[in-house]
This record gives C-alpha cells, structure tokens and sequence, in this order.
C-alpha cells in the first residue's frame, strides 16, 4: 500500500509561504466546513454569507466585531507570547479572569475618587500583574519542576472558572453587588472608571483595542530587535545552544510565561473597563476567549502584529456567531468553524516544511 | 557468478539537493568480510541503507545471490537474508537484551515465551563468542555489549549477509579484536560481512577485500594483500595525503599555566558520579590532548570548565582567577572557548542565520547591543567581516547554518569561539565528520591558536589525531584522569591500553 | 444502599473514576505508541453526544439500544482520533497544538454542542441509561456489596479490560512491537514493524475509549446530555497518564482516587458539611496540579516510563 503523495522536506521556507498558509487554511476550513454543513442539512453558502455580513458588512456590525475581537487580540498574543519560547501556555483564558478580577477590583475601589486617567491606568496595571503571577504559577512550575505546562496551565483554567464563581455567586465579596439577591451579580463600577471608546471612520473603538494594538508593536519590537527576543529565539531552536552561552533559561521561561499571562490579563482588565463595567463572571466564561486566542496564535502563525489581524477576522466570526443564533444557527457552529481553521493550520504548517509531491508509480516494490 | 552474495549495479540515489549515490557498482562474494571504505559523505551509508531497503534506488539493480531484488522495507531485506548493524545502534533502551533480539520477528508466538528465546539467545551467543547476558536491560549495558546485541539480532533473523557500519568508532581497542574474532567466526560458516569504515589501518587488518567509494561513485574494488595503506588512502581522497606529526612556531609554555582545575568532581545528567578528582593544567600556547573511550567522562569534563554544568567539588581557574561554578558567562568572559562535541545544536544554533550565530557570545557586549535592544547592523558587519577572514563558503550572512556543510559548520563556530579572543579553547572531536579538506584547515587553526598563545584542551576520541597535534597526553577512562605523559613519548598500544581502562603500571 | 459515608465515597469514587480510567487507558495506548493526544476531551464529548443520541434513536430491546450507543460512541470517538493521527503521522504536525485543535474543533463549544443543537439531544433526558446491577444478587451485603457488586457493567468492563491491557502490554508480541514503535520508532522500523500502522490503530483505540468515557458520563453519570459535560475529565485523564506510569493497573488506581475527589463535592454537599462547594470542585484540578508537580521532580531523574519517542513525528529518510 502506498500513498498517492509524498512529502519532500523543503530546505528553505520562501517568505511568500507566511502570507499564502493562513489564506489557505482559511479556505481549506471554509471548504470542511461547507462539507460538514451540507452533510447536516444546511446551505453553506447561506451561512457564509449571513456570517460575512453580520460580522464585515456594517458600520455596526464592524463595531461588534471590534469589540469581540479585542479579547482575543490580547488572548492571541498570550498564546503567541509564550508559544515563541515552546512553552504551550494554554491558560489564556483563566489568566484573563484573574485579571478581571483584579481590574475590577482596583476599579471598585478607585472608581470616582481618583482622576479617571489614572484609574485606568491602575486597573490596565492590575490586569496586567493579576494576570502575570496568575501565569506564573505554571511558569514557574515548568522552569523548577519540569512540569508539563499544558496540563497546569489547563487546570488553572478551570480553577479561575471557580474563583469567578466564588467571587459572584457563592460569597459575599467585594466584587459581588449586595443589592442583588435573587439572581448575584458584580458590583457596578462608578462611571469614572469606565474606558473611553472612540470613533474612527465611523467604528466604534474601544481603548483596550488600542492598546491591544500598542502591545503588538511593543511586542514585535521585543522579538525582532531585542536582546530578550534574541535569548527567546536561541532557547526555542536549541536548549542546549542557549545553555551553552549562558542564557538564563530558567528565568526566560518564568519571565516569559508572565508577560503572557500579563497580556491576557490586560484582556480581562478590557472586559471590565471597556464594555460590562463590572465582575461579569457568566459573560466571562460563557466565550471561550482564552481557547479561541490558541486558534488566534497559531493561525497569525505566533507573530504578534498578525494576531491582531486575525483577532478582527475571528472577531467578526464569532460576532457573527451571536447574532445570528437561533433555531437555524445552532450554537457550536462558530466554534465548529474555529477548531476547522485551526485545524487546517496546523495542516498547513506542514507546506513550510514539506514539498508535496506525486509518488510515480514506476518504482514497483517486491514485498519479499 | 555462483559465488557473488550481493551485487549492486548502477544504483542512483538522489536527496533533496544531493546525489548521495552516482551509478555505483559493488560487489561481494559469499564467505569474506568486504570492507566500503570512503570518506564522511562518499555514500557508504546510503548505499547500505539500500541494501538493506530503508531507502529505495532511483536507478539501478540489486542481486542477491544472483536474482534480481528490490527491498519495499528494512523487513523485507532482513527476510531475504540482509542484516544491517548500524554505527548508532537501533536498540530499545528500556528492554532486555532478549526483548531486542526477538523484536520484529516473524516466528515469535503471539505470547512471548520468554525461557526459549534466552536459551536461543545463549546458544547464539556462545557460537560465535560474544559474552552478554540475555536478561540484562540495554541501557545497562557497555557499548560493546550493545554493539554485540545488535549482531545476535541480526544472526537471530538468520541473516547471511552483515552489514556493520563503522563498527569499532565506539569501541576500545580491545573490544574491536573480539569483534574481529567474532566476524571471522561468522565467515568460517560462510556468512558474509560487509564492512563499512573509513579507518584504513583496521580495514587493512580485517578484510579480505575492500570497494572504495569517492564522491558516490565506486573508485575501484582490490583484494587486501595486493594493497597498501598509501595506496587506498590515495584512492579514497584523489590524490595522496599524510598526517604526520605537526610543526610548532611557537612551542607552548607548560609553566604558564592558563587553566587549571584541582579535585573537580561533577555528576552527569542522571545524577551519577561523572568526575572523580579530576586536575589537569594546560599552559600558554599548550595543546593537551585527552585520549579516552566516548562516554567516560569527557561531555562532562568540557562542561564543567564551560559552565555549563557545575561541579560538586573542586575548583577551576583561567589564568590564575577562579571561574564560578556553573556559570557559562563567566566562563565566556574570563576567556574560555568552547567548541562542542555536538556543534549544530550546542555550540551554534542551528535555525538561525549565520549572523546570530556569529553573535552568540558578544551579542550582551555594549558593542552589539544597547538598551537592551541589539544593534543589527553591526551583528551583519560582524558577521560578514568573520565569513572573509575563515572563509566560510554560505550564499549570504541571512542562510540558516543548519543548511551548510559540515566543514563551514565548524568554521563558523571556530570564527566565533576564536573572535571572542579566548585563553583557552577546549575542542571536543573537532575533525569527527569532517572531510580530509576541512579537517586540514580545523587542525590548522587549532595549531596556529596555540603557536598566538591560545592554551587548547583537545577531547577527542581519534588517537591518531591526538598524536599528531598535541604536545602532552592525558587519559580519561570512567570519569578519572589515569595517565599524564608527553606526547611524544606515548604510544598507540599503550594509550589502547589505558583507554581500556588497564592500569598505568601494567601497561608499562 | 449502605450510607456510611466512607463507603458512599468510595462507591463513588470507583463510578466517577470509570470515564477517567477509559480515557486514561485509552491515552495509555496512544502514548505507548509515541502520540501524545491532547484531543481526549473533544474525543469523550464527541463519544458522549452520539452515544446520548443514539440510546434516543436507536429502537429495539434496552440491552440492545445501549450496546449500540456505546459502539456508536466509541466509533465516534475512533473518527476523531484518526484525524488527530492524520495530522500528527502522516501529516507529521505539531502534536500538541493538533491534540489542541482536535479538542477546540470537537470540545464544548464545538462540534460536539453543534450536533447536540441539531440532533435536538439536550432536549429530552436519555431515557435509557445504564443503570447499575445487583451482581449475583449480592449487592446488599454489607460493605463488599455496594463496592463490588453493585456497579454498571461498564464498571466491571473496566475491570476486565485493565486486566487484558496489561496482558497485552507486558505479555504478548503485538504489545512489545507497540512499546518498540513508541521508544524507538527507528528501532521498530528497521526491525519491520509498520510504525504507521501501529500508531494510527492505537491513537484510534485511545479515541474509541475517549469515546466510551464520554458516553459514560451522557449514559450513566448525569445521565442526559449538556454542553461540556465532561468540564475537564479528558485533561485530567492526560494527567493519569503520566501519574500511572503508562501501566493500566496504576491508572486504574489514579482514576479512582480522582474519581473520589470528583464526587467529594457532591457526597459531603449532600451531607451539609459545612466545607464550601468551590473548594471541593477545585480539589481535582489542584490535585493535578500538585501530583504532575511531584510525578516530574521526584522521578526526573529516573526512567519511569514514559515512551522516549512520545510527541516525536518519525520521520524515515532523515538526512
């Protein structure tokens, strides 16, 4: 038996190859998806459609999508962050609770009597270190201990999902809105701590999109010219080549793992302070960000600029996603087509290191 | 015609951007150990890998035993009757010598019967003289005993044809003559050995006749008695080559000592004891060769003094400071240079370009960084001044050195490693792999360092190599230092010997 | 049934621990063949939504209609881990990041609730369940009865497979062949196994346990589907994994203790003892936490099992 393809180990990666593999898995996903939709009774290309223009097609819906997007701008950039170095930090999404939490927290008890610049400052702040020792705990295990990190990283994911629960609805915190009882809820911010939003080109901008955008460049910046993206670079090809010329790899790792962790938590700090101006622990967890950033990372094939990209692409299909849903969308769908497009790309990596080539049938083989 | 085991006519084998094999013809008759001498990349492995059906032929025809043939598997050569022994052993480290001889096999019940297969296993082994013990798992093993587990599997199968790649590269001297013994044993029978080697002197000593293979073609096929050293050597590389003893400009100085460790002990990767009270010195412009068996100590001896690895006791010092313990930096900036036995993923890395690789150890200095942000111009500049002056054949600065050849693999590395203007500069098997050019040139630099001042620790397991460049000898054997002697009055027995691990006084 | 409260826990602790130990065993012989699944949990929701659909559709007998929910769910479970091994074997992919995709692509927002949604599953509760057995009528004997004779027979499959996994393992050829393919793929290969074929069929049993797992919890722990039932049983089985030294036997053990930790919230819940539920529900993915901690510093320096070549592709013509 013997395959029709074979594949060629390629000797170099032409650069073209970075723009054309994301466009192909896209495409490569569009075209399973359309297969999985037609084979469940429904029209793809009624749905393509509906999906392109609930999420693209309006000043609204470009809106929502932006919105939608800018969590996963920052979960992306999570994964891609720590993914560069080979640590699998799948714990965007608990990260980006706690760092929830901790924006929240600093917006409670700031919110009105401080200047409102630097109450959102404190809370991106507290975001950001929330969100940072949160993922530090797992890099730190990783670096002391060896310890599988995609496993703890897991984990914490669903111990944040019980803090969250805590916080609002089995205790009386500080978080929690005393008022109400019958159904808890977080307790509101003080306008003063809300983030501004702006208007460009007629979309509605959040602030945590902005900075989400800032982080990127900072973030391609470290990578491309720094001494630290240099170290991160060598431990990633080699181990023992960044053992060799003395890198700190042990530091690297924890570093690492916490400025990703600290960009997850910027994204949490962005749901408090952008749009739902409390602890919304159903909201938080009811979206999946923090899984749909690996789907971000990976197919922005980890560079941070990408990320943002692709944050609007998925954005706007998740956005989609809400609006949509009903009896005829069923819910699952958006995140069916997710795991397909991530699926894809992580087939189509296999084009930057392979040439596919027809196997000729001239070379019989005797099975002795 | 009756007589021919293996013949292989025109076979081509192309890789990505490479013929490996370019129309050789080659063959063997039943009942002799033929020896495929060719340098590091004439195509002796591709060539048996074809043999034995792990790569299939563009081009050309295999016989065995005078039909046509064509191996779909390794499996399917192994059933015809070809078995491989391969220089890095196919074993399964975590079963029993008895679990890896019956692996595979066809005639194993479905549930292992494992008292039949250890009594099969003794009576092979006893046959042919090759002590091992059927229970013991391999990792537990020497080398040697490895290597021997790897020939009852093949003989297991029942195959008449042995293919042994490069046998004796991790083998003592010693051992090397049971393994000969053995391989006559197997042809008194009238099995056949294919022996794939590039050391002439035991090709010399074991073979009855030897192919010679140059660039993936066959050179030409002689019988052992009509030939000489000189003459294959010629045949091997094209045209005629010495090594002899090489000539110092500058003698070192023993007595300026630029490193020197006292009492070091370290443990290896699993925790055990690596280095028992090891001291050593190398003085100003000394080269000290450390002959020994691979795996006795010398990975972590390199380290130690890198590093990279920190020692339990003992210390070490570079020109009379004290370098911290398991620091790589400080070693680095005290003066140390380090060329790695493993160079592609220790000492270089291999996806980047050759401009990072270049600033590997200065790219922390003021000069290629500031601000914690690194100065790409003059990483480029740097890089591009250091491929002129070593002449490192690469299209451009940007190529990855993973793509390079092995030779301007090792020049990149001694750029850098001699850029940074060390004291001392420790090379592990610097010539391992390389061709007979490039190995000029790497003992070239290494003498031309030591005759500027450079002390050089020299780890190689190449007696040959160390003979003709150092100035003194030690000899590691299981993690001690147990002989010290000038090179000039060492001979190749008596380094065998120690290698081997016989006492200093018995081999007096 | 007896209400000592150590006998409940332990009762429960064996019937929470038989979706972990399926999905661990299964990962037991995935990773014993060199491929590191990191899929399970999308493997054990796509087993559990088509086994709760199939025990509403598929008519006849109850015996009959749960046998084939089962087969169903491991069937679907075996489909999703082919693609898993398409993209790690033959596709030779990152395995981690393909086990992520396969768990986002199958998991609770994915497939697995899109065909709920079409499948109309979470409307009705499966109204045929696999209940528990009185074995040999015994199940009233004091406390013997309900820890041993009282179960599913799933349970008791359980029971019986550990046992032949270990046989197959440890005692037969195909076992040592498969234990070769995940050490030393270059080893096998040149001995003539087909490393292909014996990734491929075990990454395929793993999902079709993944998938009898899942079905466990749709069929007999809830037993009605809901979105991402499992909340995470397939990492923690990952993690079983590696704390039963990829033997069965020790898994089995591991999967127990977990499954103690699971039901600890709801037994000591339902007995108002005064230990808030959060706590409890985090306890198993603490213990994760801290049994992966100790299983990677106490034995880093030991072989302990795990295959040499786990998450490496083999690659034949390496130059």
């Amino acid at each position: 038996m013997k395959s029709p393809i074979r594949l060629e180990r390629r000797l170099k990666q032409p650069r073209w190859l970075n723009w054309a593999i994301p466009f192909i898995s896209l495409l490569g996903a569009l075209i399973v998806g359309a297969v999985v939709l037609l084979a469940t009774g429904k029209n793809p290309l009624d749905v393509y459609w509906r999906i392109l223009d609930r999420g693209f097609l309006s000043k609204r819906s470009i809106t929502g999508t932006l919105r939608t997007a800018t969590p996963l701008a920052f979960t992306g950039m999570c994964a891609a962050a720590a993914f560069r170095l080979g640590v699998i930090n799948i714990g965007g999404e608990g990260q980006l609770y706690v760092g929830a939490v901790g924006a929240a927290l600093v917006g409670l008890w700031l919110g009105g009597s401080v200047p409102v610049g630097i109450t959102i400052i404190v809370m991106v702040v507290a975001g950001m270190l929330f969100g940072a020792m949160y993922a530090s705990i797992v890099g730190v295990l990783r670096s002391q201990f060896n310890t599988n990190e995609i496993i703890t990283s897991l984990m914490m994911n669903y111990i944040a999902g019980i803090i969250l629960n805590y916080l609002i609805f089995n205790s009386r915190s500080y978080w929690r809105d005393p008022r109400s009882v019958g159904f808890p809820s977080g307790k509101p911010l003080d306008e003063r701590a809300h983030w501004p939003s702006y208007e460009l080109f007629g979309f509605g901008v959040s602030f945590g999109f902005l900075i989400a955008v800032v982080a990127a460049i900072v973030l391609w910046i470290i990578y491309k010219r720094s001494r630290l993206g240099f170290e991160i670079g060598i431990i990633a090809d080699s181990p023992r080549a960044a053992r060799y010329v003395g890198i700190r790899t042990k530091w690297t790792i924890v570093a690492v793992t916490a400025m990703s962790g600290a960009l997850a938590g910027i994204g949490g700090a962005s749901q408090v302070g952008d749009f739902a101006h409390y602890l919304d622990a159903k909201g938080l967890q009811l979206n999946n960000f923090g899984y749909t950033g690996i789907v971000v990372a990976a197919l922005a094939r980890l560079n941070p600029l990408g990320a943002i990209l692709v944050a609007v692409l998925l954005g706007g299909l998740t956005n989609a996603g809400y609006s949509l849903q009903g009896p005829d969308f069923p819910s699952g769908l958006v995140g069916t087509l997710q795991g397909l497009i991530l699926f894809t790309a992580v087939a189509g990596e296999i084009l930057t290191k392979y040439r596919l080539r027809a196997n000729r049938a001239a070379s019989k083989a005797v099975t002795a | 015609m009756t007589n021919s085991a293996v013949r292989m006519t025109g076979v081509v084998k192309r890789f990505p951007g490479v013929v490996a094999n370019d129309g050789v013809n080659f063959e063997v008759l039943k009942g002799e150990v033929h020896a495929l001498l060719g340098e590091n990349g004439a195509g002796k492995s591709t060539l048996s890998n074809i043999l034995t059906g792990l790569y299939r032929p563009d081009e050309g025809t295999i016989e065995l035993n005078g039909a046509p043939m064509s191996f779909a598997s390794p499996k399917a050569a192994l059933d015809a009757g070809i078995g491989m022994v391969h220089q890095h052993f196919r074993l399964v480290e975590p079963f029993t010598v008895a679990e890896n001889v019956i692996l595979g096999n066809q005639e194993t019940p479905f549930l292992i019967d494992a008292e039949s297969i250890i009594d099969r296993v003794n009576e092979l082994a006893a046959r042919y003289d090759m002590a091992v013990d059927p229970n013991a798992k391999i990792w537990q093993l020497s080398v040697g005993e490895q290597q021997r587990v790897e020939i009852l599997k093949v003989l297991y199968r029942g195959a008449q044809v042995l293919i042994l790649d490069e046998p004796t590269a991790v083998l003592t001297p010693i051992e090397a003559d049971a393994l000969f013994r053995t391989l006559r044993a197997m042809t008194a029978e009238g099995r056949t050995v294919i022996f794939i080697s590039h050391k002439l002197d035991e090709v010399m000593s074991v073979s009855d006749r030897i192919t010679v293979l140059r660039g993936g073609r066959t050179v030409g096929t002689v019988a052992t008695m009509d030939t000489s050293t000189r003459e294959l050597a010629s045949m091997m590389v094209g045209r005629s080559v010495e090594f002899s003893r090489v000539v110092r400009r500058n003698p070192g100085v023993p007595a300026d000592v630029v490193l020197s460790l006292s009492q070091v002990n370290c443990d290896d990767d699993r925790g055990r004891h690596a280095l028992h009270d090891v001291s050593l010195t190398v003085g100003r412009g000394e080269i000290v060769g450390v002959a020994g068996v691979a795996g006795n100590g010398q990975r972590e001896l390199a380290e130690v003094i890198a590093g990279m690895r920190s020692s339990t006791s003992g210390r070490i010092a570079v020109a009379g400071n004290e370098v911290p313990n398991g620091k790589a930096r400080a070693a680095i900036a005290g003066g140390v240079a380090h060329v790695p036995e493993d160079r592609l993923h220790t000492g270089l890395a291999a996806g980047h370009s050759v401009e990072d690789n270049m600033a590997l150890k200065n790219y922390r200095t003021p000069l290629l960084s500031k601000f914690g942000l690194l100065r790409r111009n003059v990483i480029a500049t740097q890089a591009s001044d250091l491929v002129t002056k070593y002449d490192v054949k690469t299209p451009d600065t940007a190529t990855p050195v993973r793509l390079l050849s092995g030779g301007n693999v090792q020049k990149v590395l001694l750029a850098r490693e001699f850029s940074t203007r060390p004291k001392v500069l420790m090379a592990a098997s610097p010539t391992r792999g390389l061709d007979v050019g490039a190995i000029e040139t790497v003992r070239g630099r290494l003498v031309e360092a030591a005759d500027d001042g450079v002390g050089i620790l020299l780890i190689s397991e190449d007696l040959e190599e160390i003979m003709s460049l150092a100035d003194r000898i030690v000899v590691i054997y299981e993690g001690r230092l147990v002989a010290d002697m000038p090179a000039a009055d060492a001979t190749r027995e008596q380094l065998g010997l120690l290698m081997g691990g016989a006492k200093m006084e018995a081999s007096r | 049934m007896n209400s000592n409260i150590f006998i409940v826990i332990a009762w429960s602790a064996i019937f929470y621990g038989t979706p972990l130990f399926f999905a661990a065993l299964g990962g037991v012989f995935t990773e014993r063949s060199g491929v590191l699944n990191l899929g399970v949990e999308g493997m054990m929701l796509i087993g559990g939504v088509t086994g709760a659909w199939a025990s509403l559709h598929v008519g006849g007998s109850a015996w009959f209609t749960l046998s084939a929910a089962i087969c169903i769910a491991m069937a679907a479970g075996a489909v999703v881990a082919a693609l898993h091994a398409f993209l790690c074997v033959t596709l030779k992919a990152n395995q981690t990041v393909a086990g992520l995709s396969i768990t986002i692509f199958a998991g609770a927002v994915g497939l697995s609730s899109y065909f709920a949604n079409i499948w109309k599953v979470a409307e009705d509760p499966v109204t045929r369940q696999i209940r528990r057995l009185d074995v040999f009528g015994l199940a009233d004997t004091p406390i013997v009865g309900p820890l041993l004779f009282n179960h599913t027979i799933l349970t008791y499959l359980s029971w019986v497979m550990c046992a032949v996994a270990s046989w197959y393992l440890f005692r037969t050829k195909i076992g040592l062949q498969l234990r070769a393919v995940g050490e030393s793929p270059q080893t096998a290969d040149a001995m003539g196994i087909n490393v292909v074929k014996y990734r491929y069929i075990h990454t395929m049993l793993g999902g079709a346990l993944a998938g009898l797992g899942g079905a466990f919890y749709s069929l007999a722990i809830v037993p009605t589907w809901v979105d991402g039932m499992t909340k995470g049983a397939g990492w923690i089985a990952i993690a079983l994994v590696i704390f039963g030294f990829w033997r069965p036997g020790l898994t089995l053990l591991g999967a127990y203790l977990f499954g103690a930790l699971q039901s600890l919230g709801t037994v000591l819940k339902s007995r108002s003892f005064d230990i808030p539920g959060d706590v409890l529900d985090a306890l198993p993915f603490v213990m994760t936490i801290v049994v992966l901690v100790l299983v990677s510093t106490r034995f880093a320096h030991k072989r302990i099992g795990a295959p040499a070549a786990l998450g490496v592709p083999y690659e034949r013509e390496e130059r």
